[in-house]
């Protein structure tokens, strides 16, 4: 059993001391800033494909995921104080659940896995009406705003950002990523809310964010 | 037949006149009666009012009563948020650790206004529509109640790594909870729907189920005074159907718009009655003659089956939902007429 495998299994069965041993022994002999590259992101893309295929994994697991992602992560500040010089950060991107949603999970989670990924990110919460993620994406210089929402009434309200970044003129500038439970339930949602793009889950999310920043510089070049 | 002896006999696996037709038209009464939604979820009159209204408008044969999971957090503390088209919910937690549980006040279900609330909409539904319509009470499963008073984020990380934490929250949580649920059958709830959060195959592992919500579950159930449905939560059930059959006072199972109604029959056994239909998400999206269209698909599926009832899946009819796509499921369950047993 590959190392990969073995940390999949662990999460599978929610033992996260059982997946933190395994990967500080790992980080023991070939160290910490590998871990991410060669076994912990490769692992969640695993987990990522399985869960969108067969739905075997649950909320609880990937909850598991995240949470050993967030014990690394300290592990790794903790051993060393990252300065500017050695660490590449991707960009900023600004993420929150729409005015009127208040289902935070999913969205910390795509939190977790994007900072994992190497974005700087700006999470504004729960409710946050439209003007406030593109005020903060302006001040930050976000490409991406993450919208989050649950319910399909709260994901109609996320055109209102649409409208926002329109009304300012930065259409195509910033890119509009969408997602949450409704998403998965209703193919189309999220070009009927006025997205750029979504993912299925929030182990997807890093990917789109990629893809929509590139989608953005590529837009802001033809301009 | 009236919708109770629709019910009834559905329970009983006894003929029918037509199949049952019970969507969760919670909400919807709000909008039937143009009625703010934080009235409707605060004061027991405006909400009858509206499930009267409902009942005149679609002639459902189960009459919801509030689904508001939060409202119950609110009795603990926790601060809730009125929206205009949905439910009220969570807007702060009461508590954010399990350190801080032994702080909690529990709410007594014979006085606490936000709990008297639910309990006075039944008296009043049970009242207006009694022997008519059934009367459905729906509050979740006694494992899902901790995260309407401490988050959904606090309390799935003390069920997954503080074992004992999760069962002593679960000590306190089990009487309270069976004398909440006796209160809304002594004043005429038919029976309550559970939606199975913690026991869902998206949420949770089959070991949590098995060790954790499946023992919390039984030993609440043998204690209620009436039958109780569990419900899907919005996700697929089947992959964990199994391990809520044989439970006692269960008579049913809502199940989810993705589950396979054949299968999920397999797994249910012959006596449950199976509540099968479209996403409440969904029901708005599409036209009426779509909606129409895939109940009855639905319902030829089950003809063969006297236990089923069309019903929805997710928690509230949308909001948006257009009334001709509520009228054409209807018209999809009365376009089955006679069934035999």
């Amino acid at each position: 059993m590959t190392i990969q495998q073995a940390l999949i299994e662990k999460i599978r069965l929610a033992d996260r001391p059982g997946a933190n041993a395994l990967l500080d022994a790992w980080a023991t002999e070939h160290g910490y800033e590998r871990l991410l590259a060669e076994i912990l992101d490769p692992t969640l893309i695993l987990i990522g494909e399985e869960w969108r295929s067969s739905e075997t994994f649950t909320l609880a697991q990937v909850y598991v995921a995240a949470k050993v992602t967030e014990d690394v992560l300290n592990k790794i500040v903790d051993l060393r104080k990252p300065s500017p010089a050695d660490q590449l950060p991707k960009g900023p991107v600004v993420i929150g659940n729409i005015e009127e949603d208040f289902h935070a999970l999913g969205r910390r989670m795509v939190g977790t896995f994007l900072r994992t990924d190497g974005w700087i990110v700006h999470d504004l919460g729960n409710d946050v009406p439209a003007a406030e993620f593109v005020d903060k994406a302006q001040a930050v210089g976000a490409r991406v705003i993450g919208v989050s929402a649950m319910m399909m009434t709260t994901a109609r309200h996320i055109t209102r950002v649409r409208e926002e970044i329109d009304r300012r003129g930065l259409t195509g500038r910033i890119q509009l990523a969408v997602g949450g439970a409704v998403f998965r339930i209703c193919p189309g949602l999220d070009a009927e809310v006025g997205g750029n793009g979504t993912a299925p889950d929030a182990l997807g999310a890093a990917d789109l964010f990629d893809r929509l920043w590139k989608q953005s510089v590529r837009k802001e070049a033809v301009a | 037949m009236n919708s109770m002896g629709r019910i009834q006999a559905t329970l009983s696996g006894q003929p029918l006149d037509r199949r049952a037709f019970a969507p969760v038209l919670g909400l919807y009464g709000a909008r039937l009666t143009h009625c703010p939604l934080e009235q409707y979820y605060t004061d027991p009159a405006a909400y009858a009012r509206g499930q009267s209204a409902v009942r005149e408008t679609f002639q459902p044969d189960v009459l919801c009563a509030p689904l508001a999971f939060a409202s119950i957090g609110a009795a603990f503390g926790s601060e809730l948020v009125f929206l205009d088209t949905l439910p009220p919910n969570l807007r702060r937690p009461a508590i954010q650790s399990v350190e801080q549980w032994d702080s909690i006040v529990f709410p007594d279900p014979d006085i606490h206004p936000q709990l008297l609330y639910f309990r006075d909409v039944i008296r009043r539904m049970a009242a207006e529509h009694r022997g008519e319509v059934p009367i459905a009470m729906v509050i979740p499963i006694p494992a899902d109640i901790p995260a309407v008073i401490m988050g959904l984020e606090t309390w799935l990380e003390i069920v997954l790594f503080d074992p004992a934490g999760a069962q002593r929250v679960m000590d306190t949580i089990v009487p309270f909870y069976v004398r909440l649920v006796n209160g809304f059958f002594a004043a005429g709830a038919t029976f309550v729907v559970m939606p199975c959060g913690f026991a869902s195959p998206a949420i949770v592992t089959r070991e949590i189920v098995t060790n954790f919500t499946r023992p919390i579950l039984a030993k609440v159930l043998a204690q209620l005074r009436g039958p109780v449905v569990l419900h899907n939560v919005g996700a697929p059930l089947l992959a964990h159907l199994d391990l809520l059959t044989g439970l006692p006072a269960v008579v049913g199972f809502i199940v989810d718009q993705r589950d396979d109604l054949a299968q999920a029959r397999c797994v249910a056994g012959p006596d449950n009655v199976l509540f099968g239909g479209l996403d409440c998400a969904n029901i708005g999206q599409l036209t009426a003659a779509e909606v129409e269209d895939r109940c009855r698909a639905i319902l030829e599926e089950r003809r063969q089956d006297a236990r089923f009832v069309l019903g929805t899946s997710g928690p509230d009819v949308a909001w948006n939902t257009p009334p001709e796509n509520i009228h054409a499921m209807r018209k999809a369950a009365e376009s089955f007429g006679k069934i035999d047993t």
